[in-house]
Formats: C-alpha cells, sequence, structure tokens
C-alpha cells in the first residue's frame, strides 16, 4: 500500500533529498530509509532507473567520483531540478492541506 | 574460483538488461558499487559475508522487478518514433492493399516481414508490438469486410520480421559487446 502510493511521489522525495547536497545512489537510499523512519523502504534497486530518468530529464546531473576506495555516482540537483522541487512542493502542501482537512487530521 | 553470489547477481542483471537492449556499462558499474558498499556495511555491523550478500540482494530486490522498473522508466523517445513508423507503414500497406487494382500479396507480406524486421534492427525492444503495430491494418480490414479470422494468419509475416530483427539486433550487439 505504501509502496503504491509512494511511487507517485518518488520523483519529489528524490528531489527533495538531493537538494540536500550532491549524493550517491547508496545515501540517498538511505536517507529515504532513515527519514521516514523505514517507511519509505522499496527495494533499492528501484531507486536507480528513477534517478537516471530524473537526469535524463534535467532535474539531476551526475559524475563518477574516485574519492573513496570505490567508484560512486554522485548525483546532484541541477537548477531546473531545483525549480521543479519548488514547484512540487508547493503543489504538496496544497494537496497535503486537502487531504488532511478532507479525513479529518 | 566460485562466483560471489553478488556476481552472479549482476550477471543475471546484466543479461536481463542486455536482453531488453537496456544494458549500460555505468548503470551496471553503479548496481555494482551499490551492493558491494551495502555488503561492506553488512560486514561491519558484525554479519557473515553470506548474511551480508543475503541482506544486500534482498534490500536490492529480485532481478525480476528490477529489470521491469528499468523497462518502464526508461520509455524513451526512439521507441516511440519506431512504433509511430511502424503503425503509419502498417496503415498503408493496408491501404495498398484494399486498391482493386493491387494483387501482388507476395510484395506486400514480404513489405510487412521487412518493415517489422528493419524498425527492430533499429532498435525497437519489443518485437511483438511491432508485429502489431504492422501487420494488424490488413487483416483487421478484411475481416471487417468478409468476416474471416483466418486472414490474422497474415500477422505471421511482420512477427517473422520483427523476431528476426531483433535476434540479428542481438547478434551485432554480443559480437560488439561481449559479455
Amino acid at each position: 500500500m505504501i509502496g503504491e502510493a509512494l511511487k507517485g511521489h518518488l520523483d519529489l522525495l528524490l528531489l527533495a533529498i538531493l537538494s540536500e547536497g550532491p549524493a550517491h545512489g547508496y545515501a540517498v537510499i538511505e536517507s529515504l530509509r532513515s527519514k521516514s523512519s523505514g517507511t519509505f523502504d522499496l527495494p533499492e534497486g528501484t531507486i536507480y532507473p528513477a534517478l537516471h530518468r530524473l537526469e535524463s530529464q534535467g532535474l539531476l546531473c551526475s559524475s563518477w567520483s574516485e574519492d573513496s576506495a570505490r567508484r560512486k555516482r554522485i548525483y546532484q540537483l541541477t537548477p531546473k531540478g531545483q525549480q521543479t522541487l519548488t514547484r512540487r512542493q508547493e503543489e504538496w502542501k496544497k494537496f497535503s492541506k486537502a487531504i488532511n482537512a478532507t479525513v479529518g487530521i | 574460483m566460485k562466483e560471489s553470489r553478488i556476481q552472479t547477481y549482476l550477471r543475471k542483471l546484466e543479461h536481463h538488461l542486455w536482453m531488453r537492449g537496456l544494458a549500460d556499462r555505468e548503470d551496471l558499474a553503479e548496481v555494482e558499487s551499490h551492493l558491494l558498499e551495502a555488503v561492506e556495511l553488512g560486514l561491519h555491523q558484525g554479519l557473515s559475508l553470506e548474511e551480508a550478500e543475503t541482506r544486500a540482494l534482498e534490500r536490492f530486490g529480485s532481478i525480476k522487478i528490477v529489470v521491469s522498473t528499468f523497462e518502464k522508466e526508461r520509455k524513451d523517445v526512439m521507441q516511440n518514433i519506431l512504433l509511430a513508423v511502424a503503425m503509419l507503414a502498417g496503415l498503408f500497406s493496408a491501404y495498398v492493399d484494399s486498391r482493386p487494382t493491387w494483387d501482388d500479396t507476395g510484395i506486400l507480406a514480404g513489405g510487412l516481414l521487412m518493415i517489422s524486421g528493419f524498425l527492430t534492427l533499429l532498435g525497437h525492444r519489443k518485437p511483438w508490438l511491432i508485429a502489431l503495430a504492422v501487420g494488424i491494418w490488413i487483416p483487421l480490414h478484411d475481416i471487417y469486410l468478409s468476416h474471416d479470422f483466418r486472414l490474422l494468419l497474415v500477422l505471421l509475416f511482420p512477427l517473422v520480421g520483427a523476431y528476426g530483427g531483433w535476434l540479428v539486433r542481438l547478434g551485432i550487439r554480443k559480437t560488439l559487446h561481449p559479455a
């Protein structure tokens, strides 16, 4: 149930996490899990295609880091991604406010 | 030397992605990096290698789920263009076939086979869809007129062509990028 509901909002969550700074996929997934206290626990392998899609849409850019012992692909929000995030956050505020008001929270 | 569970998973994942024309060296390197990091973390937490690998793979998701997500997310423009060309070519063939002056079925059947093969050779990942987009229009038109469902056999030509082109493309890719 949560997994299905999450899919529609995954872009917003990924953009929000990356707005805190560049990160590699593993860190993004860990952040998603820890910030949601384990509620958003999708199969990790399904996050990468979403990151790649956001990159192909110009919302993220990536580069390979050789700093650590292992090569890591680091994702970063682009200016277009930042704009999209701001817009999606506003939409989410309105949407969640309406839902809360309707269900009586 | 025995292959680790992570290596086995990566090999199978690459194979499944490759079969769908989705394999990308950078994407696979990223998956490998992720899994190795997850295993490393498990080892730091006191798990055995086997337990750490098991947990890393469970959290990453089954090959089926991961491949299907890659496929859904990678609906690139080229796939849609090739499908549109297939539909246009199919409609044109049906138009030609419907002309009273046209009676060369052999040329038309060969044309359906060639077009379908060419479009999957160019990179469409779903041969059955290309075959349908190219070949469904002639039987649809004729069934509408004659109610003879045996005309669906016409679909065999684009199906053979589409899967032929797809196999040739796999062969070319295998030659250029041996696994």
